[in-house]
């Protein structure tokens, strides 16, 4: 399998909850790492990606760089469509004004698809940007909406180009289709945990992403797996509670037992679903651990790092 | 009652909360709780997991109420449906058609078949329709709802009053009746900084895309007056004294995040939530604190010396691995349970003061999928013990 990094674009997605935001931060984090220049792009909420990078202010739009060769950025769908505008009309300005007409913000609101098309754009946009030469961005990482939202989202340039006849707007939406159908350039990672419903949503975009839609998906990501002690839980469980219960001056062997019984359920749940998804599926999977303090910095990114290193750049 | 009782008198309760915290299973519980005390109760689910669905009787294609079989709850005061924005839309479209031409020209119009559900948040807007239609039945005391996964916190709030925007948008009418809207005021000055503007997006969009989309739009412009009275009566349910909002968390940075902006959108709307339940939280087995983090190095030695000495016996030479792999299990186990405890603080404390009732929801060993999950949900949300951290 190819190092994930040899992609332009790779579009982060999964159920909510998931980890897609700390997931599309540590790609983000491994590129840079290994010299690339890198942008990852947030379409939920300002600010958590900025934050993860130790960075208090959203990074914004058209956003900035957090780190050396990381640029972080916000695709505000209104921030993206007043620069397309900006480049394609006339006059400087007008789209401002446009924009900011509350008349048309409405009607904006209501066309279907717009916020995703658009967004779809941008990032075909920084695809295309060159830089003395060379591309902008060596690679750039999507922390795209929650599945469902997410099939949507790569479903509209397709849609455009079937429902609009001719025209600039259909030849762009065709440009934009190109680039997410090229598995050169273009790879869906998606994300899941190890539990029932997220498992079982991600067997199923993936056979939509892949069957029906021809996208490339060459590996999944299974997050916040319950490390895998270096000792047998049951038995550890069962040496302690052949003790006392109580011990004077130690923690109780038999507490200390039903939180080594409710671990060894929960990796063996956890087992189960990767088994599910190892025999549903004909891709590798990328396991990452829990970590038990939650990711909330640079420091829990680049321990998340280490562990997606080997499955994602190999 | 002092408890999550108190719910119990309204007309409808809304379970919200970022996607994947457990809204589902959460709705589910307090559903049953209700209807155990002998409230008539239906909980209105969207996109449950497989076996929770058919542990509650529910099947996929059908949106009917059902009636759930729950030990403990007499028979008939629980019924529960399933929420499908796509047919509660279509339904919609149905009903408030004026005429049958109407109806089917929409039906036939590519664009509403490729994307009928995105349309000003028609999909929320639909969902909402069908709550309001349930909350209307006689023989119905409490609906529970779990609302729907939404890429954009609370659309479902806004989208009577999104909808209602476009149908009175000037650039709609413009678009539809660009003679009748050519004497009005505010359109002569929206058109005069924007006409050009206008010309050159045809030019960039292609010939006849406004029109297209437009004509898409027309078609619900007869329907407006319907679906304006019924936005209406859904914001005046929604944000009326009958309705309580529970808002549901995990103790994950981001699933905080979210919950945070999810209480700042209610907070403008002058909404505060009732309760809330943080699920899936990570606590000691039985309630009972073992150790703390911050225990010194000096002890951890101690009881490693004292925990490897009465294993000894048992386990001989091994004694001193099994004692080391236990403590670090606990270690390992008070960390999460204090990080989560201390990511919770803020939110609880925010619910203290505001009067809200704050609950914890552990984490158990399995999903939640069955009766017996949802049993153990219902205990902790309902137990007498109130709220741990």
């Amino acid at each position: 399998m190819t190092s994930i990094f040899e992609r332009r674009l790779i579009v982060v997605t999964g159920k909510g909850g998931t980890g897609k935001t700390t997931l599309s931060a540590s790609l983000a984090l491994a590129a840079a790492e290994r010299g690339l220049r890198v942008a990852v792009a947030e379409t939920g909420r300002d600010g958590a990606m900025a934050r993860l990078f130790g960075d208090p202010q959203p990074a914004g739009y058209p956003g900035r760089e957090v780190r050396p060769g990381l640029h972080v950025l916000h695709l505000d769908p209104f921030e993206a469509l007043a620069e397309y505008l900006d480049l394609e009309l006339p006059l400087p300005g007008l789209s401002r004004r446009l924009l900011a007409n509350r008349s048309f913000r409405s009607w904006l609101e209501a066309v279907p698809g717009w916020r995703e098309l658009i967004t779809l754009g941008k990032l075909w946009h920084l695809e295309q940007q060159e830089d003395q030469g060379r591309p902008r961005f060596d690679c750039i990482v999507v922390d795209a909406p929650a599945t469902g939202h997410g099939l949507t989202f790569l479903d509209v340039p397709r849609v455009v180009v079937s429902a609009v006849r001719s025209g600039p707007l259909r030849r762009r939406a065709a440009a934009v289709e190109a680039l997410v159908l090229d598995p050169a350039r273009t790879v869906i990672l998606p994300v899941t945990l190890a539990e029932e419903l997220p498992v079982s949503e991600t067997l199923e975009l993936v056979d939509r992403l892949v069957r029906e839609r021809g996208v490339s998906v060459d590996r999944v990501v299974v997050n916040a797996l319950e490390p895998q002690p270096a000792i047998d839980l049951s038995e550890l469980a069962a040496r302690l509670e052949a003790l006392p219960a109580e011990l004077a001056g130690a923690p109780s062997p038999h507490g200390i037992a039903a939180c080594a019984r409710h671990l060894k359920q929960r990796t063996d749940r956890q087992q189960e679903q990767l088994k599910r998804l190892r025999e549903d599926l004909d891709l590798p999977l990328v396991c990452l651990p829990r970590l038990a303090g939650g990711v909330s910095g640079l420091d829990d990114l680049r321990q998340l790092t280490i562990h997606l290193l080997p499955g994602i750049d190999a | 009652m002092s408890g999550l009782e108190a719910l119990f008198s309204r007309r409808l309760v809304v379970c919200v909360g970022p996607g994947g915290v457990g809204k589902t299973t959460v709705a589910a519980a307090i559903a049953i709780a209700a209807a155990r005390r002998g409230v008539r109760t239906a909980v209105v689910t969207i996109d449950p997991a497989r076996r929770l669905a058919e542990a509650l009787g529910l099947a996929p294609g059908s949106d009917d109420l059902v009636p759930v079989d729950v030990p403990g709850v007499e028979p008939g005061s629980l019924r529960a449906a399933l929420l499908e924005p796509k047919r509660a839309f279509d339904a919609l479209v149905d009903q408030l058609a004026p005429d049958e031409a109407t109806r089917d020209s929409i039906h036939a119009n590519a664009i509403y078949q490729h994307v009928s559900d995105q349309l000003a948040g028609s999909a929320e807007y639909a969902a909402m329709a069908r709550v309001h239609e349930l909350s209307a039945r006689s023989d119905i005391d409490l609906l529970v709802v779990d609302t729907p996964p939404s890429a954009h916190a609370l659309d479902f709030l806004d989208a009577p009053a999104r909808l209602m925007g476009l149908l009175d948008s000037t650039f709609l009418q413009w678009l539809i009746h660009p003679a009748a809207s050519a004497g009005r005021l505010g359109w002569r000055i929206f058109q005069r900084g924007t006409q050009s503007a206008l010309h050159a997006m045809e030019r960039i969009t292609g010939l006849g895309f406004l029109e297209e989309i437009s004509e898409f739009l027309l078609a619900f412009e007869s329907m407006a007056g319907g679906f304006r009275e019924r936005a209406h009566e859904i914001e005046a349910l929604l944000f009326g004294p009958r309705c309580a909002f529970v808002l549901i968390t995990g103790a994950s940075a981001a699933s905080l995040a979210q919950t945070e902006a999810f209480r700042a959108r209610l907070g403008d709307r002058g909404i505060e939530p009732a309760a809330v339940i943080a699920n899936r939280v990570r606590v000691w087995p039985n309630d009972r604190v073992l150790t703390d983090p911050s225990e010194s190095a000096d002890s951890k030695a101690s009881w490693n010396a004292i925990l490897s000495q009465a294993l000894r016996p048992s386990l001989g030479a091994d004694a001193e691995r099994h004692a080391n792999a236990a403590l670090d299990l606990l270690d390992g186990y008070a960390f999460g349970v204090a990080s989560d405890r201390a990511a919770l603080g803020p939110i609880f404390e925010r619910a203290r003061r505001t009067g809200a009732i704050g609950r914890v929801v552990p984490e158990f060993a399995s999903d939640v999928h069955d009766l017996d999950g949802l049993a153990a949900v219902e205990a902790a949300l309902f137990n007498e013990d109130p709220e741990r951290p």
